[in-house]
């Protein structure tokens, strides 16, 4: 109980987006299901790991973002969620 | 009724007007208002007895623990032989605050329930989560998941 009402209110926001995801999620095929829960805990957890926990402004921009991103994904007429991994492409012109 | 009422606290009291009235009318109205009085707190009684807080100290069926350390099990990719205790809490067991999440999802999907916003947040333990699953489960809140 300690651990979790020391929760403050963007990551309480934050498990919410998360938790919305999932739910979404649920409503969709199986196998896109498995897919959508794959990308998006990867997001989380990603952003979770490099983000400063200080940096409010990139947190709720990204907030902002996911429930964009949440609200389309709850569109019945959309069946998954797909990623491009730009990063991985540019990464050897960056060590160059 | 709140005539009566005023009218039988007032002989309560001793007023004289209210008295008369009360010999006037013989004991057998104030006494029936009286009883009345009486069911009214005996049944608050029994509804502040029976309301869900109640219910929500009662510890979890030991079928239900099981079945939740199964999913706790399985969400953080422990072992079988991995020992669980009712008491552990998930940050104890390696689970940050997203795996925590995401295990209050699976328990909802297997029990059919749907856990709201703060209960999720307070759930820390295995013995939380079962004992919230039982209450969810014995009101009703039992849903096919299938219906949402």
């Amino acid at each position: 109980m300690a651990s979790r009402s020391k929760l403050s209110g963007i990551q309480r926001q934050v498990l919410a987006l998360y938790r919305g995801f999932l739910r979404t999620a649920r409503l969709k095929s199986p196998e896109e299901r498995h897919r959508i829960e794959s990308v998006v805990s990867a997001e989380f957890r990603e952003n979770a790991r490099n983000i400063d926990r200080k940096n409010f402004v990139y947190i709720e921009y990204l907030l902002r973002r996911g429930k964009k991103q949440l609200e389309q994904l709850k569109d019945p007429d959309i069946t998954g969620l797909s990623t491009l991994e730009i990063n991985k492409v540019y990464k050897p012109l960056n060590l160059k | 009724m709140a005539a009566a009422l005023s009218a039988v606290v007032s002989a309560k009291l001793g007023c004289p007007p209210a008295a008369a009235l009360g010999s006037w009318k013989g004991s057998r109205i104030s006494s029936r208002n009286l009883v009345s009085m009486k069911t009214m707190t005996a049944r608050r009684g029994l509804v502040s007895l029976r309301s869900p807080r109640f219910r929500v100290c009662c510890a979890a069926k030991a079928e239900t623990v099981g079945k939740v350390m199964q999913i706790v099990k399985q969400q953080l990719a422990l072992g079988e032989e991995a020992k669980l205790a009712p008491e552990s809490q998930f940050t104890e067991l390696g689970a940050d605050s997203l795996d925590t999440v995401e295990i209050v999802m699976a328990l909802e999907e297997e029990f059919g329930i749907t856990v709201e916003e703060d209960n999720a947040q307070s759930i820390t333990t295995i013995q939380d989560a079962a004992d919230l699953i039982d209450k969810l489960v014995a009101g009703g809140g039992g849903k096919p998941p299938a219906a949402a």
